[in-house]
C-alpha cells in the first residue's frame, strides 16, 4: 500500500486540541504515513516531540511558519 | 411566520428552546413565531452526576427528569429523533417520516459515547459515559471489588467532559480508602495525553496529588484493543497493561444526522464558526455544544453558553434588533480531587487555563450546580450566569 500524507490543521486550537487532532489521524494511519500537524498552540511542539519519542514515531521536521508551527511526523511506532 | 426548530433535548437544545420561547413570547402568542424542539428521548439526564453515581453510589433517578416539564409551555416538544436535515430547502425529516420547514435551525445533537468503536471494549469495560444506568453498574462492580488492578483508560479522543477521567482517579482512590482496602488495590490511569490532565497548567496541579495517592499515570497510551479473556489492554504501539477491573472513557462520535445529511465530518462532528456557531454557508443554521468540531471542550458549560448566545441572536434577528453576541470560548469545568475539594478549569479561546488550588469552596460550587441545573435550563438564571461569566 502507498504511503499517505495528511495535513492536520489545528491552528487556533489550544491544548489538547492539536494532540487530539493528531491522535485521531494517527489512529487511522499506518507505518510509513506522514502526518503534518499545523498548530498555533505553543505547547504543541514539545508535546508532539515527547509523544514521538515515547511511542517510536519520528518527528522529521519542525518548521516555524508565519504565526504557526508545522510539525511533520513519520508514523513508525505502530505495533503488529 | 418565523419557525425556529431545535434538534436535540440536552443541555444546549433545552436551554436554547426556553430562552427563545421567553424572548419571543409575544411573537409566539400572536402566531408570528414558533419554537419546536425535537428530542429522541422523553427524559433529560443531568450528566455530570454520572461521576457521583459511578463512584459514590448516588441514585440515578434523582438526576433524571421529564423533558416536557423542563420546557416553557410555548415550546412545542416532539419526541422523535431527526433523521436528516436538508439545509438547501430548510427542512428537517424525522425518523418516522414527518417533516417540517424552518426559518432557523439549531442543531444540538450532542455526542455519543460508543464502546463498540474499539475492539473488545464493549464486553470488557465499565463506563460512566453511556448513561446513569451504566454508571450504576460500575458502582455495583466497585462494591464487589476486593483486591487487584483497577485500570481506567481514555479509549478515544475527543470525549465529553475532559476533567472526568482525572477526577475519576481521585474518586476511586477516595472510595477504596474509605473502604480501608486501598493498599490492596493498584490504580492505573491510561491517557493518550502527555500529562494526567491534557492542559499542562492544570496537570501541574493534579499530578503531585495523584502521585501522593499512589495512582500510576501511564501517558501517551492510545488504546487500540482489549482482550477480555486475558484481561489486557493494548496500545496502538503494542504495549499491554493487565487489569482486573477495567473502566473506559469510550470513543465518542457525533450524530448520525450530521453524517447522513452530509453536514459533518466522517465522525459526525459539524463544522461551525467558533464565535457565532453558524454552520458554513447557512446564516440561519447553527450547531452548538458537543455536536460541533469547534476546538473546545465537549462540556455542559460550552453547550450552555453557546445556546444562550445563539438563542439571543436569533431572537434579535426576528425582532429586528441589532447587537449580535459572540462566544469567546469560555470554559469553566469543575475537577474534584477527593477530600471534598475541587478546582475549576477556566479559560477562553485566547487564554489557556491557569493553575488553581483545589478548595472546599470550589467543591461546594460544583455540588450546588446540581441543584440549580434544572432551573438553569429554564433560562431564568441567564442574568446570573452572564454576570458570573463576565466577571469570572
Amino acid at each position: 500500500m502507498s504511503q499517505q500524507r495528511r495535513i492536520i490543521d489545528s491552528r487556533g486550537s489550544f491544548c489538547p486540541g492539536p494532540l487530539t487532532d493528531l491522535f485521531k489521524a494517527y489512529r487511522e494511519a499506518k507505518n510509513g504515513d506522514i502526518l503534518e500537524l499545523w498548530a498555533t498552540d505553543p505547547a504543541a511542539k514539545s508535546d508532539v516531540q515527547a509523544w514521538a519519542k515515547k511511542t517510536g514515531n519520528v518527528v522529521e521536521e519542525v518548521v516555524e511558519e508565519q504565526g504557526y508551527v508545522r510539525i511533520v511526523v513519520r508514523v513508525a511506532g505502530k505495533g503488529g | 411566520m418565523d419557525d425556529v426548530v431545535v434538534v436535540g433535548g440536552g443541555t444546549g437544545g433545552t436551554l436554547a428552546a426556553n430562552v427563545l420561547a421567553s424572548l419571543l413570547a409575544r411573537e409566539i402568542d400572536r402566531g408570528e413565531a414558533s419554537v419546536t424542539l425535537y428530542s429522541d428521548t422523553a427524559q433529560h439526564v443531568f450528566q455530570p452526576a454520572n461521576l457521583d453515581i459511578a463512584f459514590k453510589g448516588a441514585e440515578p433517578r434523582k438526576y433524571i427528569r421529564d423533558e416536557r416539564k423542563l420546557l416553557d409551555r410555548r415550546v412545542k416538544l416532539i419526541n422523535e429523533g431527526v433523521d436528516r436535515v436538508d439545509l438547501g430547502n430548510r427542512r428537517v425529516y424525522t425518523e418516522t417520516g414527518r417533516s417540517q420547514n424552518y426559518s432557523y435551525l439549531i442543531i444540538a445533537t450532542g455526542s455519543q459515547a460508543d464502546p463498540s468503536l474499539i475492539h473488545g471494549l464493549a464486553e470488557s469495560a465499565y463506563n460512566f459515559h453511556t448513561g446513569p444506568w451504566d454508571a450504576a453498574k460500575l458502582w455495583d462492580a466497585l462494591k464487589k471489588f476486593e483486591r487487584g488492578k483497577v485500570v481506567l483508560a481514555i479509549a478515544g479522543v475527543p470525549h465529553k467532559c475532559p476533567p472526568a477521567p482525572t477526577e475519576a482517579m481521585f474518586l476511586l482512590d477516595e472510595y477504596f480508602r474509605k473502604r480501608g482496602i486501598r493498599d490492596r488495590v493498584e490504580l492505573t490511569f491510561l491517557t493518550p495525553y502527555p500529562h494526567a490532565y491534557p492542559s499542562k497548567p492544570i496537570a501541574d496541579v493534579v499530578e503531585p496529588l495523584l502521585e501522593k495517592r499512589a495512582v500510576n499515570v501511564n501517558t501517551f497510551f492510545n488504546l487500540e484493543s482489549v482482550d477480555s479473556v486475558k484481561k489486557k489492554v493494548y496500545s496502538l504501539e503494542g504495549d499491554e497493561v493487565e487489569y482486573d477491573l477495567l473502566i473506559a472513557i469510550p470513543p465518542h462520535r457525533g450524530s448520525k444526522l450530521a453524517v447522513k445529511s452530509e453536514i459533518g465530518d466522517r465522525d459526525g462532528w459539524i463544522p461551525a464558526d467558533k464565535h457565532t456557531m453558524k454552520v458554513a454557508d447557512y446564516d440561519e443554521v447553527f450547531a452548538i455544544g458537543d455536536a460541533t468540531s469547534i476546538p473546545i471542550s465537549k462540556s455542559g458549560v460550552v453547550a450552555h453558553l453557546q445556546a444562550g448566545i445563539v438563542a439571543q441572536n436569533i431572537a434579535a434577528e426576528i425582532k429586528g434588533h441589532d447587537g449580535h453576541k459572540r462566544f469567546n470560548g469560555r470554559i469553566n469545568c469543575p475537577l474534584e480531587v477527593g477530600g471534598g475539594r475541587a478546582l475549576f478549569v477556566v479559560g477562553t479561546y485566547e487564554r489557556q487555563p491557569m493553575p488553581m488550588k483545589p478548595t472546599r469552596v470550589k467543591y461546594l460550587m460544583k455540588k450546588s450546580f446540581a441543584s440549580i441545573y434544572w432551573l438553569m435550563l429554564s433560562g431564568r438564571l441567564e442574568w446570573l450566569f452572564n454576570l458570573y461569566f463576565r466577571e469570572g
